[in-house]
């Protein structure tokens, strides 16, 4: 085994011994589990509930009701044998609307104009229907006469009807890729500090040479985040099924796919610099002031991305898709909602790969120089002293 | 051999190590002394490839040192350093196969060594709850678990109760006495003096004396009394009328006094019954801290 294999394992191993950790991914789960439960007692289709007194009212609502699972709308009839009781239901807002001997509707307040729309359509087919009869044109004639097609619809600008859900996924996807490169990101940047302000860096650089201590280390910490990014992905999904949210195939498992695999691009893009973040202070406090400009770039890029989970082929959006910083936030999100082209994404990723190689040796350059500096150190220094 | 040849290390303006060579055998324990800031950390890193040296290497049974060959060697940095929150046994196994040893070596030397130590019933704690002393033992622990062919220790007795030093000196001889050369830097002169067979003394970043710590007594061109008066208002009374005399050294009822060429000791005897009843009176060979005190003067 390597040297670095071993670092990288006893990254792994005592994290996720830690109890913090296993606290952490429990939270994190049930915060997932809730948003998905949650928004899926919100997000439920569309559902009216009718009811009908008297003759002829029935046939209207069973017409209404046909009519309405076409447009994915869920009818609920009840039939009433008075009034008295139909009118106490609407107005206690248990009924949308009461069908009155098929002549009249009787709603509370303002009615919703779907529903009105649909009853009014089937209850003038109905009419229509019994005027031609009375006018002696046959039952054949009659179908052949109102068996007329919808308007076909045109959109200048057409909508994925899946969308608004893979929107919703997306959104969760980038929540999640936002929380785990901030968390695991924060862990190198500690776990550095850790190693010099318990000056164990010292008893370890007798023995490693200080990039195979950080290469462990940050494979290490991005294996157990990735793990546990799978976990989540695993959980969510599976609680999306049973929930009856999601039906395979739907973009949550793409998602779920690209979220992991930019997980991998943003963390070892982020990690290096985490590093030196952590490795030019002694003290966990100062910590925060010197992650200040990562702690931007990943905040300002999560909120590109949520953004973009609305309009993906914003500029911004498309920008920040291309570069590496933010990539890991947005560029999941537009290829989802089949924004991304197929060059762009391939020149995200090559630009992701092209600068994190580029900045991993520069990056180890400063943390083997400034781990053993006692205090707060310079990164301009630690570049320059040869 | 371990040999250090003509190390010379600046830091900015400050010149830490110029030119410092020095070899130590298999099986010798040396120690390595000089004032604070002589440059003897400056000197350890190097060797543990921790620093690296503008000038000059390190050889160990001829090569230069590598960092394949230092994976061997076994450190104690001056500035104690064990992950706080890790356990001990799992640290103390972490650290022995960061330098070469398989797993299950690793496991068995790690529980030897917190036996050898005394510390085996805290080997599952996190090392943070340890006492202090008994972190300095599971430092040394670190040093040792990998059977380290030399053993290099930055300031191993600082913060040791008498009992944790004879326990480390024990360590220490055996570890010598199996053929491992063994380098410690001290400020505890007479400890030094107790343990080791020769000394490297340093001072500003480079060797003032080296060699058997015999050899330099005996090298040492001084003439010293060791001389006690009982009842005598202290030496500086009745040495004043004597010329050429100085005092080395104040003890309780007399002290170590060096004598300028001419001055004879027969003067100084007169002298000393003149003022009272003389409880001790003998030549003596310069101890190690005068040694360093000559060395560090001149």
């Amino acid at each position: 085994m390597s040297v670095w294999t071993i670092v990288s394992r006893r990254e792994f191993v005592e994290r996720a011994r830690d109890r913090g950790f296993a606290i952490s991914t429990a939270i994190t789960l049930v915060i997932l589990v809730g948003i998905i439960v949650v928004s899926a007692i919100f997000d439920r289709g569309t559902r009216f509930d009718l009811a009908t007194v008297g003759e002829g009212s029935r046939e209207v609502a069973r017409d209404v009701a046909a009519a309405a699972r076409l447009l994915d709308v869920e009818v609920r009839v009840a039939a009433f044998d008075d009034l008295a009781p139909a009118e106490r239901a609407v107005d206690a807002g248990d009924v949308d609307a009461v069908i009155v001997s098929g002549e009249r509707l009787l709603v509370r307040g303002e009615p919703n104009a779907q529903l009105v729309a649909l009853i009014q359509a089937a209850s003038i087919q109905r009419r229509t229907r019994a005027a031609l009869l009375e006018a002696g044109l046959s039952g054949e004639q009659i179908d052949a006469v109102l068996a007329q097609g919808p308007l076909p619809v045109e959109s200048v600008e057409p909508v994925d009807p899946r969308r608004r859900e893979l929107g919703t996924v997306a959104f969760v996807g980038v929540l999640a890729l936002y929380g785990q490169l901030f968390a695991y990101g924060y862990w190198v940047a500690a776990g550095v500090v850790e190693e010099k302000s318990s000056r164990v860096v010292e008893v370890l650089l007798s023995t490693v040479r200080p990039s195979e201590l950080l290469r462990g280390k940050i494979f290490g910490i991005g294996f157990l985040g990735l793990l546990q990014l799978l976990l989540i992905a695993v959980v969510a999904l599976a609680v999306s099924m049973a929930i009856g949210r999601l039906e395979f195939p739907s973009g949550a498992l793409e998602v779920a796919a690209l979220v992991l695999f930019w997980f991998v691009l943003g963390f070892f893009f982020y990690a290096s610099l985490f590093a030196v973040a952590g490795a030019i202070v002694t003290r966990q406090e100062d910590l925060q002031s010197t992650m200040t400009p990562l702690t931007i770039a990943i905040v300002a890029s999560f909120f590109i991305g949520i953004a973009a989970t609305g309009n993906p082929s914003s500029t911004l959006a498309t920008l920040a898709s291309i570069l590496p910083f933010s990539s890991p936030l947005v560029m999941p999100t537009r290829i989802v909602l089949g924004e991304a082209e197929l060059w762009e994404v391939g020149f995200s990723i090559v630009l992701s790969v092209a600068s994190t190689a580029l900045l991993i040796p520069i990056a180890t350059k400063v943390y083997a120089r400034a781990v053993l500096q006692p205090g707060r150190v310079k990164v301009r220094q630690m570049l320059r002293s040869a | 051999m371990l040999e250090l040849q003509g190390l010379s290390r600046r830091f900015g303006d400050v010149v830490a190590l110029d030119d410092v060579s020095f070899s130590v055998p298999e099986g010798r324990m040396v120690g390595f002394v000089g004032p604070n800031g002589a440059g003897k950390t400056t000197a350890m890193r190097i060797m543990l490839g921790v620093l690296t040296a503008d000038a000059g290497d390190v050889r160990w049974r001829g090569r230069a040192v590598d960092a394949e060959i230092r994976r061997r060697f076994g450190y104690m940095p001056e500035e104690r350093g064990l992950y706080p929150k890790m356990r001990v046994l799992d640290q103390l196994i972490y650290l022995a196969r960061l330098h070469g040893l398989d797993r299950a070596d690793a496991t068995a030397q790690a529980q030897r060594m917190v036996e050898l130590l005394g510390v085996p019933d805290r080997m599952r704690d996190r090392t943070e709850t340890l006492s202090l002393g008994n972190q300095q033992r599971v430092q040394l622990a670190a040093a040792l678990v990998h059977r380290p062919e030399v053993l290099i220790l930055d300031e191993p007795f600082s913060g040791l109760d008498p009992v944790g030093v004879d326990v480390l000196s024990g360590v220490l001889r055996e570890q010598a006495e199996g053929g491992v050369p063994v380098v410690f830097s001290s400020h505890q002169l007479d400890l030094v003096e107790r343990l080791c067979e020769s000394v490297v003394l340093i001072n500003h970043g480079r060797v003032v004396a080296d060699g058997r710590i015999a050899d330099l007594r005996a090298a040492d061109p001084r003439r010293l009394l060791r001389v006690e008066v009982a009842d005598g208002a202290g030496p500086d009374g009745w040495l004043r009328d004597l010329g050429g005399v100085r005092v080395l050294e104040p003890l309780p009822d007399g002290a170590i006094l060096e004598l300028d060429e001419g001055v004879s000791e027969m003067a100084v005897l007169d002298a000393a019954r003149a003022a009272g009843s003389v409880r001790h009176f003998s030549v003596v060979q310069p101890t190690l801290s005068e040694i360093f005190r000559r060395a560090v003067a001149g």
